[in-house]
């Protein structure tokens, strides 16, 4: 094999060929825990393909023994009329980059394969929504250009060809300017066999953080989604749950994941997240991530994971950057005993505003008269911006950190919170609500737009200044550069820094 | 004269959002007079209002609102210009995100892997996002053509996203994203204006 590389324990292709998200799958094998089989098609071939403008040599012949390989791991057949194996088609970025195909699910569901599902599970409503998946994520893939081929390996080929074409995309261009990424990379493709989130009551989909990643917090924290697949949770379209419902709901997966990010806490030494998805009731991790936390939860975990002796304090002090010294500067709502969270967004612009709730851009305007407000919509258009332009802060149910919400926000330099999906806005009745809770127009709220917690009152906020963790992490700065004289924490911390350096040359 | 720029003017508003005089002239495109003169019309008329207060401005009434949503409607018909608005309105839909994401990178950096506010120290940085704004705003220039080819009324935007990108490329970076006439504040108008010219609600 030249281009493909199965996702093994001991698969040992070059890290930078394979792609952040195959060498973490690979990580996951090692430690043995639950990975779908699959195999990785490496970098070399993206280049190729994007230089030719077609399969190169040999590719083609690859993928039919991977697939081969793949039906025997699964006792399964590719597109068959028995027990057919259904595949998920991903690029190989850690981070999914904009403009590039993300992800394609369920292919291989032919329609003799649709059949032949629907017949093993005796669901033939699970085989049919898994096929529309299939159809709607191969039609964006394919930029919704062609008929769907009826062939899984046609179908497969054109899902990889999708992905490798993708990398030219201006957008994805964009993006690799912006982050001095080299246009030459190209990307990784990753198959694996399907994992069903949606196969039934105990199945389904998530993300989870070993750490709190807003406030470093030692326990698990995420969100899952029931009787769903991967891309719900990432799309906003669905409701997602909070991550601990997994322990009264599907006791057996959240011991397994539990185990699992404390398994890769102690391999990597940091916190990770990690995207996961369980079928009637068995878990299955699709990806691992070290870090992932904001400024203040950063330093927390690297003075508690060197408490608990999984690092050492030098390693903590190497970690901690000045820039997440300044961030943990910014103010962030307090939360804890006594305060109510009324739903979660995305942080889209930082700092923490508090004012009386109002959910149109008219009655935010007249109600700025008498004192701050925070407007709440569903999304924006320009027709809201005199309302924006009046409130102190501003949540959206919809749109994610690049809406034109979030964007208006930054530029006027006002706290936001973007996506709180679940808040319903409701103009006629002048109120909002988040599950059992209306609150009316006037009600006073706080919103942060760095963690995304909107509360119901006005707790305060405050900053790392009164962190004990970042106390004890300057005092172990100062332990190590000799220095205990008064100066700002950027300053003491990079005189360790380069105490470290020195004692290391 | 007056009485045939009318329905511009309204339907400036209908996109612009509650504006003072200077700005819905600019964006109508008409000298402030000219466009004062209109919305007085439109104001007896019972269309648009003029409110006080520190964000207060012009903007429309419910009548105004659904006489808007009437005569663009009938324009868009008269003109036979579904189709065209309607193809347009797909190729901008995939410049959109990419443009986004540009104004948000003139807002946020990842700095050690989290975003951290542009501070617009690094002229580098800042000029690599410039040169992505010109290719994008390049890209676009076909989709303003084809709508302005469809409903000449669309021509405005060409030239006030020239305006905005020519004022940011000349050191007024604040017309990138942040002015009330920056790239970004007419790119969100021109967004608004076709959905609201195809009768598509927002998402």
């Amino acid at each position: 094999m030249r281009f493909l590389h199965p996702l093994a324990a001991d698969s040992d292709g070059p890290a930078d060929l394979l792609g952040a998200k195959a060498r973490g799958l690979i990580v996951l094998r090692r430690l043995g825990l639950p990975v779908p089989p699959g195999f990785v098609i490496d970098a070399r071939a993206c280049r190729a393909h994007l230089r030719i403008g077609r399969f190169p040599a040999g590719l083609d012949a690859e993928l039919a023994v991977a697939v081969r390989d793949l039906e025997a791991a699964t006792g399964r057949r590719f597109g068959g009329r028995e027990r057919p194996l259904a595949v998920s088609v991903r690029s190989g970025a850690a981070v999914s980059m904009p403009g590039m195909m993300n992800t394609v699910l369920n292919l291989g569901l032919t329609r003799d394969a649709t059949a032949a599902l629907a017949a093993e599970t005796a669901d033939p409503g699970f085989a049919q929504e898994a096929r529309r998946r299939f159809l709607i994520s191969f039609a964006a893939a394919a930029g919704g250009a062609g008929d769907v081929a009826d062939d899984a390996m046609s179908q497969l080929r054109a899902a990889v060809g999708a992905v490798f074409s993708s990398w030219r995309t201006p957008r994805a261009t964009t993006y690799r300017e912006l982050h001095g990424i080299p246009h030459d990379l190209g990307t990784a493709v990753i198959v694996q066999a399907m994992v069903f989130g949606n196969r039934d009551r105990r199945s389904g989909t998530g993300v989870a953080f070993s750490r709190d990643p807003n406030t470093g917090r030692n326990e698990p924290y995420g969100d899952v989604l029931f009787g769903r697949q991967g891309e719900d949770v990432v799309s906003g379209e669905s409701t997602t749950r909070p991550l601990a419902e997994l322990a009264h709901r599907a006791p057996g997966v959240w011991r397994d994941l539990r185990a699992a990010l404390h398994r890769l806490e102690r391999h990597y030494g940091d916190a990770c997240h990690v995207e996961f998805t369980f079928e009637a009731g068995r878990l299955w991790l699709l990806q691992v991530r070290p870090g992932g936390l904001t400024a203040r939860a950063a330093i927390r975990t690297a003075v508690d994971l060197a408490e608990e002796h999984l690092i050492d304090r030098r390693t903590a002090l190497r970690r901690i950057t000045p820039h997440h010294l300044r961030q943990a500067h910014t103010p962030r709502v307090r939360t804890g005993d006594g305060v109510e969270v009324l739903a979660r967004g995305r942080g889209a612009s930082p700092g923490v505003a508090t004012g009386r709730l109002a959910v149109t851009a008219d009655r935010a305007a007249e109600m700025a008269a008498d004192g701050p407000v925070i407007l709440v919509r569903p999304t924006t258009s320009p027709l809201d911006m005199h309302g924006l332009a009046a409130a102190g802060g501003i949540v959206t149910s919809k749109g994610g950190p690049t809406s034109h919400a979030a964007i208006v926000a930054r530029a006027m330099g006002k706290p936001a919170v973007v996506g709180a999906t679940a808040l319903t806005v409701d103009t006629a009745a002048r109120s909002v609500r988040a599950g059992e809770r209306v609150l009316g127009e006037g009600t006073i709220i706080t919103l942060d737009g760095s963690g995304g917690e909107i509360v119901i009152g006005d707790p305060g906020a405050d900053d790392a200044g009164a962190d004990g963790h970042l106390h004890r992490l300057l005092d172990w700065a100062d332990a190590v550069s000799g220095d205990r004289s008064p100066r700002s924490a950027e300053q003491r911390l990079s005189d360790a820094q380069a105490r470290l350096r020195d004692i290391a040359a | 004269m007056t009485s045939s720029t009318r329905p511009v003017v309204l339907h400036v508003l209908r996109c612009i959002g509650f504006a003072e005089l200077s700005r819905v002239a600019d964006a109508a495109g008409l000298a402030e007079a000219e466009a004062e003169s209109d919305l007085i019309d439109l104001a007896v008329a019972g269309l648009v209002t003029r409110t006080g207060g520190q964000f207060g401005g012009w903007g429309l009434t419910d009548a105004g609102r659904a006489e808007d949503a009437r005569s663009t409607a009938e324009e868009l018909a008269a003109a036979g210009a579904r189709a065209a608005i309607s193809t347009a309105y797909e190729r901008f839909m995939v410049l959109n995100p990419e443009l986004l994401e540009l104004c948000s990178a003139w807002h946020l950096r990842a700095v050690d892997g989290s975003a951290a506010p542009n501070d617009h120290s690094d002229g580098g940085y800042d000029a690599r996002i410039l040169d992505r704004f010109v290719d994008l705003d390049r890209r676009a220039d076909p989709v303003c053509g084809e709508l302005s080819a469809a409903l000449p009324r669309f021509r405005r935007y060409r030239a006030r996203l020239t305006t905005a990108l020519d004022r940011a490329r000349s050191g007024e970076l604040e017309h990138l994203t942040e002015s009330m006439t920056s790239y970004h504040t007419v790119w969100f108008q021109l967004h608004e204006d076709l959905l609201a010219t195809l009768g598509i609600p927002r998402q």
